[in-house]
């Protein structure tokens, strides 16, 4: 009688994501803190230490902290396989990858060998549970829908993109010989293009229409954009590495149209929506997709124009766009979908015709949610503001990333408060 | 006599607002009376909710698009 698909059956704790979502806000918060430290010098190239380390707190820190914890929670959902002690791989994967962050970005920025290596063996450890954890269940799923197939292709962006950061750890930590300008620019696509782009393409082909109420996706763009990005990045990686310039900059411009179609055609769906009361997400949606483009459009025209490429500017546009404008938007807009329906969804479970459970709305407040959207947009502007005047712009820039990353940290903290008082006191 | 069912119409709403109705209307709903939910997409979390508290349920696809599911008690 029950359909296949979508089940909360084998959902895990509530714990298991928790732990990654309310950790998460916090090295927002930290990047903040390392910027007023810094100030304007920062920006003076993406190769100082401090960018670097400015760069890992919020790609491991916030971006992969989210996004491994949310896969943890989708996969039994969306994939209907469960991942074996689900408290303990979260707690292995959580721990390692929050003290990894951490000694990484202190490492950068102290240039200790013994850091990078401590970081190296953290990060290892988190990356490693989590990838072995996550394939076993991607690879037996029993419902092969182009959700799956995406996170397939993620997933393989994810292993190239550690494999290449283990080695560049490697670099520092221990001296290995390598190319390491050509490999850090690998590592960044890869983590970029293949690992953020496609599991956000794998989530939204599920979330957008859901929570949005638009049309679906495309067929033909669902089924196609994941395999043929990461067969694509494939190619690049192989061209730029043996130095055949024309042809990597062909398959890069093949790259970036593939993009800017993602997320045109995402930016369309939304403006399709059969609910026209405005949503307090959809501008983050609205944002993370616009910054894609942006992004993408950059990376053409530096592609078209090499002189532009040569500008510090638009690296620092470039990275801002895809790191803050569209992967930083859209975890924080999902986050405020995902935190507050866990919450609703796990009381409702325990709670049924027992006592009322607050709605969704009592749980997080959605002026709540506007107050943090506009110290976001602000840190968001500003930081594209200092990327190109540092001097003026620096440290607004990072106040308002701080009061962001506060903002998200206390919403989704009130969301676990109400969820214990409830459970206490039912 | 019989109880008239309970209509929900859940479509075009944004989750879990058609899950967060549905939910109260088993709140209120009484012995023999059934509920009549109607939504614009299959609702898996709801049935996996129905199935741990043994609520019984059939859906049925609409002419229009969207699903009807008929819900009892117990």
């Amino acid at each position: 009688m029950n359909p296949p698909g979508l089940s909360f059956e084998q959902a895990p704790p509530f714990s298991v994501p928790l732990r990654f979502f309310l950790t998460a806000p916090w090295f927002l918060v930290s990047a903040a803190l390392l910027m007023l430290w810094q100030g304007p010098e920062l920006f003076a190239s993406r190769w100082l230490p401090a960018t670097l380390a400015l760069t890992h707190l919020l790609t491991l820190g916030f971006m992969a902290q989210v996004m491994l914890g949310a896969v943890l929670q989708i996969l039994p959902v969306v994939v209907g396989v469960v991942v074996p002690r689900p408290r303990l791989t979260a707690m292995l994967i959580h721990v390692p990858l929050t003290l990894g962050a951490l000694a990484l970005a202190s490492a950068f920025l102290c240039g200790i060998p013994v850091w990078f290596q401590s970081a190296l063996g953290l990060l290892g450890l988190g990356f490693s549970v989590a990838l072995v954890a996550i394939n076993r269940a991607l690879w037996r799923a029993p419902v092969v829908n182009d959700t799956v197939i995406a996170l397939r292709c993620a997933l393989g962006a994810l292993l190239v993109t550690v494999g290449l950061g283990l080695l560049l750890g490697g670099y520092f930590g221990w001296g290995l010989p390598l190319p390491v300008v050509a490999m850090t620019d690998l590592h960044a696509a890869w983590g970029l293009v293949g690992w953020t782009v496609l599991l956000v393409a794998g989530v939204a082909y599920q979330v957008v229409p859901m929570f949005q109420i638009t049309p679906p996706y495309p067929h033909r763009l669902s089924r196609g954009f994941a395999p043929l990005m990461a067969a694509l990045l494939a190619v690049w990686s192989v061209l730029a590495l043996s130095d055949w310039e024309t042809a990597a900059r062909l398959a890069g411009l093949a790259l970036a149209v593939g993009v800017a179609l993602f997320a045109l055609t995402t930016l369309s769906l939304l403006t399709r929506r059969r609910r026209k009361i405005g949503d307090p997400t959809l501008g983050y949606w609205r944002t993370g997709m616009a910054s894609l483009l942006a992004g993408a459009l950059l990376w053409l025209s530096a592609l078209l124009i090499p002189a532009l490429a040569q500008a510090p500017q638009v690296e620092w546009l470039l990275g801002i766009l895809l790191i803050f404008g569209f992967a930083v938007a859209v975890i924080n807009g999902m986050l405020y979908k995902i935190v507050p329906f866990l919450a609703w969804f796990h009381l409702q479970a325990q709670l049924l015709r027992r006592a009322k459970v607050p709605n969704m709305k009592q749980l997080l407040p959605e002026v709540r949610i506007r107050r943090q959207w506009w110290a976001y947009l602000a840190a968001l502007l500003l930081l594209l503001a200092a990327a190109v005047a540092p001097a003026v712009f620096t440290y607004p820039a990072a106040l308002a990333l701080g009061v962001a990353g506060i903002g998200l940290g206390v919403n989704l903290s009130s969301v676990w408060r109400i969820y214990r008082q409830v459970i206490a006191n039912p | 006599m019989s109880v008239p069912e309970i209509v929900v119409d859940g479509r075009g709403l944004e989750p879990p607002e058609p899950m967060e109705r549905v939910v109260a209307a088993l709140d209120v709903l009484q012995p023999g009376q059934r509920i009549r939910f109607l939504i614009h997409r299959q609702p898996y979390p709801l049935y996996d909710l129905l199935n741990r508290y043994h609520y019984r349920y059939e859906t049925t696809p609409l002419a229009e698009g969207g699903f009807a599911i008929l819900i009892f008690q117990p």
